[in-house]
């Protein structure tokens, strides 16, 4: 074989970590990495992810380190010596597969608490909005004042989340169609919907702002665009805001002025 | 031995590496030099099944073509003439391919949120229309279901802007709350403009049956009769849409809830307003299913025309006729296939129009009491739900208004159930 040649696809492969470490490196510089996290529950999911991201980058960066030094050093060109023909080391077997097992043992227990935080450790309280995803589209239903799903004074809006600051937030998700999944990228929250099913979802949000609801599961050919927005206010903003759209759904009578009913809803 | 087979696997290898190189810098090439294809500009659809049905000739066809060009322009660059009372600006915003000008404003709004399903010309035959039911609107013939305005009225632009921040639930029309005001503004500028656009063209093609014979098929240029006798009438409609906005009363106050609702269902299930008819006697929806709106109902009747013709076409005997009336009966099926032909391509399926199930609490043109006021005072223009105005009195429409909203949170324990259910979750 060409020495050249030989070079050429050792540095090829070299190449790839190196790339790889450096596009990490620089991702954040052009705000391409996590979302903000408003979230309380959000930092032990992102430290989960560093940890785990540290845990292979190093195992990956190694292993294809050791891969071009075996390119580079046994290149046909160069190594002209016959192959050793050995019939496997058992003990290698043993160690690379141990080793990773109980890698992988540990990050199964390590995540454990964070999940149950997240997914099975649901705080005792009345939901605060039901959420169903349809085609494409976020629908909402909240309480209203008595405080029960299900009655007359149910608010209905669509796309347009909001969630009381620093309170925990109870959302009853559900799906009037197809699989979606519900998915807050600022709150660290994803849910699929999944048609017949009432799934509970929670998170308290630490800062106000607006951020993004988008669909996460493929539901046809509006996925792409089935947008929300979420809007984190203080409980008084909420509660107020609450009203005005209560007061709107209930109206009786045309806006008086019509060029603000781009803020009213259904 | 060893030098030879050294050689040859060298260079065999050497020569796979080179030509894999050759071939993927070739591919490169080829694929830059092409590049990703080109789109044609996209076109307006003359109204086929319109120009089938006035028997237009191709010039005629082609005529109408050249005119609307000049009075409204393509849909990469809309013109509009101040008549139409509409802002040229709104529309270059809306129209056009998708793409940012140089203030970073999204442009291209109406290809990129709207044609899919109602079409570039808004005729409603964009590629996803046949998938959707409720099929999505046809704005050509001016119509439009869901507005504050008397039956016969058009809807006036804070209806239209209504619509696109609320979606229609129950339909496949979304919400667009989270776009701009700006850019809603600039859509519902642009449904007028395709309405008044498609008004205007049926109203040239139907034109030239009215045209006496020194016209020889062609119709007057001038601009009396392209603006003043056909455009702004059209556009007149649109512009006063706000001073047929319905006068509503206030919710009547001597009277409780609980009264009113039973006044309500009275009136529901009376003569007068005779609501259980389409309705049901459940409020299911169930009391009729053989009805069209208005968009299917053209259909319905041409294709009801065409069959009748073609059958009478079959029957007649060609033998003793004349030449001309020879002429004249091939023509016809000439016609009729071709008008079959038109159908295929430029028309939906028609679909039957449910009456709208009462026990969902879905309600289309908006949930609020006023909304439903709107929907039983003017009936819905468009589909068979008629207009109560004249025949129930102002204050009685609010009771019923006060029933249907009752209708979903019924309980009714008497299906065998032991625990009463919500009416909306037990339908």
């Amino acid at each position: 074989m060409n020495r050249l040649s030989g070079i050429f696809w050792s540095l090829l492969f070299l190449a790839v970590p190196v790339l790889g470490v450096a596009t990490f490196a620089v991702a954040p510089a052009f705000d391409i990495w996590l979302p903000k996290d408003v979230s309380e529950h959000g930092r032990s999911i992102d430290s989960l992810f560093y940890f785990i991201l540290a845990l292979t980058g190093v195992v990956f960066v190694a292993t294809e380190l050791a891969m071009f030094w075996f390119l580079w050093k046994y290149d046909a060109a160069k190594s002209k010596g016959p192959a050793t023909y050995i019939h496997g080391s058992h003990t290698l077997e043993v160690v690379w597969t141990i080793i990773p097992a109980a890698t992988l043992l540990f990050l199964a227990i390590y995540q454990m608490n964070t999940w149950a935080d997240v997914k099975m450790r649901r705080p005792a309280m009345a939901p605060t909005v039901e959420v169903v995803a349809r085609q494409f589209e976020w629908r909402l239903r909240y309480p209203g004042r008595d405080g029960t799903l299900g009655t007359p004074d149910d608010l209905f809006l669509v796309n347009e989340l909001h969630v009381p600051v620093d309170e925990d937030v109870l959302v009853q998700l559900k799906s009037m169609d197809v699989l979606h999944s519900f998915f807050l990228p600022n709150l660290r929250i994803k849910q699929d919907a999944v048609p017949g099913m009432k799934i509970p979802v929670w998170f308290k949000a630490t800062e106000t702002g607006e951020f993004d609801i988008v669909c996460a599961e493929l539901c046809g050919w509006g996925h792409y665009k089935m947008k929300g927005r979420v809007t984190v206010e203080s409980r008084e903003a909420f509660d107020r805001w609450l009203e005005a759209k209560y007061a709107a759904q209930e109206a009786t009578q045309p806006e008086a002025d019509p060029s603000q009913s781009v803020a009213q809803s259904n | 031995m060893n030098g030879t087979m050294n050689t040859t696997d060298s260079s065999v290898a050497r020569r796979f590496f080179n030509s894999t190189l050759v071939a993927g810098a070739a591919l490169c090439l080829v694929a830059g030099g092409v590049g990703c294809g080109r789109t044609p500009a996209a076109s307006f659809r003359l109204n086929m099944v319109e120009a089938t049905k006035q028997r237009l000739t191709a010039e005629q066809e082609k005529q109408v073509a050249t005119v609307l060009l000049a009075m409204f322009g393509t849909p990469d660059e809309p013109t509009c003439l101040p008549e139409t009372g509409l802002d040229e600006a709104k529309l270059r915003l809306a129209a056009g391919p998708v793409r940012s000008d140089i203030v970073g404003r999204k442009n291209g709004l109406y290809r990129e949120h709207c044609a899919h399903c109602h079409g570039v010309t808004g005729d409603a035959l964009g590629p996803t229309a046949a998938f959707l039911n409720p099929y999505p609107r046809d704005y050509r013939p001016g119509v439009f279901k869901f507005k504050s305005t008397e039956r016969a009225d058009k809807p006036t632009h804070a209806d239209l802007v209504r619509v696109l921040h609320n979606g229609i639930p129950g339909t496949s029309m979304p919400s667009f709350a989270l776009l701009s005001s700006a850019q809603v503004d600039a859509l519902a500028e642009y449904v007028k403009y395709l309405s008044i656009r498609g008004e205007t063209e049926l109203s040239l093609m139907r034109a030239f049956f009215e045209l006496d014979d020194d016209a020889q098929g062609k119709l007057p240029e001038s601009r009396e009769f392209l603006v003043d006798e056909t455009l702004s009438p059209i556009a007149e409609k649109w512009k006063t849409a706000a001073d047929a906005q319905i006068a509503v009363p206030p919710m009547p106050t001597g009277i409780d809830l609980v009264a009113s609702i039973a006044k309500g269902k009275e009136l529901f299930y009376g003569d007068k307003a005779n609501c259980v008819k389409c309705h049901g006697v459940t409020g299911l929806g169930d009391g009729q299913a053989n009805d069209y709106d208005d968009w299917n109902k053209a259909i319905v009747e041409i294709n009801k025309e065409i069959s009748s013709g073609s059958e009478k076409a079959r029957e007649t005997s060609t033998s003793g006729m004349s030449a001309e009336d020879l002429d004249e009966h091939r023509k016809q099926i000439a016609w009729l296939a071709k008008f079959d032909s038109v159908l295929d391509g430029d028309a939906l399926r028609p679909r039957t129009i449910p009456p709208r199930n009462l026990r969902h609490g879905i309600y289309r043109g908006g949930r609020r009491p006023l909304d439903l006021y709107y929907r039983i005072h003017a009936g819905i223009n468009g589909a068979p739900m008629p207009a109560a105005k004249g025949t129930v009195p102002p204050e009685e429409i609010w009771h019923i208004v006060n029933y249907i909203r009752s209708l979903p949170y019924e309980l009714d324990g008497e299906l065998g159930a032991d625990k009463p259910m919500l009416a909306r979750d037990r339908f």
